[in-house]
């Protein structure tokens, strides 16, 4: 009760000197929205990022040319070949199905129309390995693969900029002024990996090296492992697999690099933390910022109010009651201050979202939440040495104060 | 009794020069008088009521308030007591400009943990006629209802003792006696007051008259009705005195 009566006295006087207030509010609300944006902008990348990596499926291994140490010596980009895809389906019993690909940019016709889409080259199994199906017609088979036929699936962005309404199945359209059969239209998907699936052109794997891309070397292989849980031991035996396929010599670099969901999961998270520590060091310099400001305006409203205190002195309040009351005005003001900042920082990292288009932010509830902690300790800790030079005044110089 | 002061003093010491504010104190008071302390200014009357209000601690010798020795009180104590057992009336009102009158009223009860708090401020203001004005800031009052506001700030505790320093220092005559009319209602209805002034119309207002000379007491006596009138009489015919005089002509 009497705690709140003496919250009840600091908020009149806080209302008294309104414009004062607010400015003292000020920096706290500049250092609480710039922790607030930060927060919402890195949480709002993580989880898109975070997003696509659970699309890339928890037990699947991505391969690519390159590694060793050696790596930056000699950078290999045409170490896998679509055989190592059959050899690890084949030798790796922990595997239990292989996509290997290429892709590249290219422009797609139908008449009149153009779009430019990524053709991605693969082969029937990177269907049920993405978990990514058609909805119209049917996926590449084996035999498109083995006779190279000029055949392609499209996606479901990529269908509808070609042909609107039309469904395109039967159809043929030009790439790179060859002619294609469409055979089928994916299901609408969105990002698969950091890929949009839906503006692509799948087409055979066999098709797509000889006749489009001129190409004898794969740029990845996904391989699916029986089980998630064995997906260590997976790797092992791929490993084993192509150094035997490309003849490496014991105690020789790997050529190829492996990665998983989890690796680049991790991998990104290392990335972000750096952001975040220089993030955070901005934000917290505006925030001490804020708490010089709101000293600064304690100890004018303390010297101002310096009568007043020795009247309360003299009806009776205690030293420690002086103490409090100008605490709470601090922390009070610095309060204001958090929850104006951040609403400030939701609107601003709104704003940033509207105006960049790409970046998608997300406030998480504890940002809040911390922010607000963070403005009442603040208040406070600044708040320490006003309320303290308040609280030992003497009253009869206090009183006689001009 | 309710105050007993025994070789009270009071030194302040300023760099290498000591001063003897008060320099040994002997005086009781019973509770129920109405005294008041005069005296030329730097005379200890201020110093002297600081020590008797809790606000400053004396350099040596005793100060008993209702049998309780106020010199060696703990800080908490001694807020405490400033809190129920005295009430403090300035001579430029010091209330807290920013609220209401009766807001002024209620900062002893907030800081004493009284409950029923508005209800009090409310009684108190209508002890000194300014309960229709109790939504009032201080800034929308005359300079006699901010010193009634005072007065009910100082009685709303029920004090044992009130502390009154110049109180009608800065009111026209008139104001002054009207505020004095309220400090004799108060102590026609028991409550101890203690009024410092420099002013002899004043301070015959009262019943026991003090009179300070450098740190020291040098009268201490009833007022009688004779005495009042020559005293009256004295400062209105000094007064008159001053008046008639033909300053300028003897300056030129």
């Amino acid at each position: 009760m009497f705690f709140l009566r003496i919250v009840i006295m600091s908020l009149r006087a806080l209302q008294t000197n309104l414009m004062r207030t607010m400015l003292a509010t000020l920096g706290v609300i500049i250092g609480v929205s710039a922790v607030v944006s930060a927060m919402s902008i890195l949480s709002g990348a993580e989880k898109e990022v975070v997003d696509k990596f659970e699309s890339m499926g928890a037990d699947q291994v991505m391969i690519v040319s390159g590694g060793g140490r050696r790596q930056s010596r000699r950078i290999r980009f045409d170490a896998l070949k679509r055989e190592d895809a059959d050899a690890i389906l084949d030798d790796c019993e922990l595997i239990k199905a292989v996509a290997p690909e290429v892709t590249q940019p290219m422009q797609i016709k139908y008449f009149q129309k153009n779009t430019n889409a990524q053709v991605l080259a693969t082969t029937t199994a990177y269907e049920s390995i993405n978990d990514y199906h058609v909805a119209e017609g049917r996926f590449i088979t084996r035999e498109d693969d083995r006779s190279e036929r000029k055949v392609c699936v499209l996606g479901h962005k990529a269908a509808s900029e070609l042909f609107g309404q039309v469904p395109p199945v039967g159809y043929r359209v030009k790439i790179k002024g060859l002619g294609f059969t469409v055979v089928g239209v994916m299901e609408k998907k969105g990002f698969l990996g950091f890929r949009n699936v839906d503006s692509q052109v799948i087409v055979p794997l066999g098709t797509g090296m000889k006749r489009l891309f001129g190409m004898r070397f794969v740029s990845m292989i996904t391989a699916q492992a029986t089980d998630q849980s064995m997906l260590e031991a997976a790797m092992q035996q791929i490993s084993r697999t192509l150094r035997s396929q490309h003849k490496i010599r014991a105690g020789a670099d790997d050529d190829f690099n492996m990665f998983t969901q989890e690796q680049a999961k991790k991998q990104f998270g290392d990335v972000t933390k750096i952001f975040e520590v220089v993030l955070y060091s901005i934000a917290g310099i505006s925030l001490v910022v804020g708490a010089i400001g709101i000293m600064n305006i304690m100890l004018v409203s303390v010297t101002e109010r310096t009568r007043e205190i020795g009247v309360r002195i003299a009806v009776g309040a205690r030293r420690i009651d002086i103490l409090t009351q100008f605490l709470i005005e601090a922390a009070i003001i610095s309060l204001i201050g958090g929850v104006l900042g951040v609403l400030v920082g939701m609107a601003f990292s709104d704003l940033l979202e509207k105006i960049t288009q790409v970046l998608t932010t997300f406030t998480p509830p504890a940002a809040i939440v911390y922010a607000l902690v963070m403005a009442g300790v603040i208040g406070i800790v600044s708040g320490i040495y006003p309320a303290v030079r308040a609280a030992r005044l003497d009253p009869v110089e206090a009183l006689r104060y001009e | 009794m309710l105050i007993q002061v025994e070789q009270l003093t009071r030194i302040y010491t300023m760099g290498d020069s000591v001063v003897r504010a008060l320099d040994g104190v002997d005086i009781d008071i019973d509770a129920g008088e109405f005294v008041s302390i005069t005296g030329a200014s730097g005379s200890g009357k201020s110093t002297f009521m600081h020590l008797l209000g809790g606000l400053d601690r004396p350099t040596g010798g005793s100060y008993l308030l209702d049998g309780q020795s106020m010199s060696r009180l703990s800080d908490w104590k001694l807020a405490r007591i400033r809190n129920r057992s005295i009430g403090f009336v300035f001579q430029t009102f010091n209330l807290i400009n920013r609220t209401s009158a009766i807001d002024n009223v209620a900062v002893p009860l907030i800081y004493g943990r009284e409950t029923k708090t508005r209800a009090k401020a409310m009684a108190a203001l209508e002890r000194v006629g300014l309960a229709n004005r109790h939504n009032h800031r201080p800034s929308e009052m005359s300079g006699g209802e901010r010193q009634r506001v005072a007065i009910a700030r100082a009685v709303v505790n029920n004090p044992s003792v009130i502390l009154a320093d110049e109180p009608t220092g800065n009111l026209d005559s008139q104001t002054g006696t009207q505020i004095l009319d309220i400090f004799h209602e108060l102590n026609a209805s028991g409550t101890t007051i203690v009024l410092v002034t420099h002013e002899m119309s004043v301070a015959v207002q009262a019943r026991r008259l003090i009179h300070m000379t450098d740190g020291l007491i040098d009268v201490d006596r009833s007022i009688t009705d004779e005495l009042r009138r020559d005293l009256v009489r004295d400062d209105l015919l000094r007064a008159a005195r001053l008046q008639s005089e033909p300053v300028i002509k003897e300056a030129g």
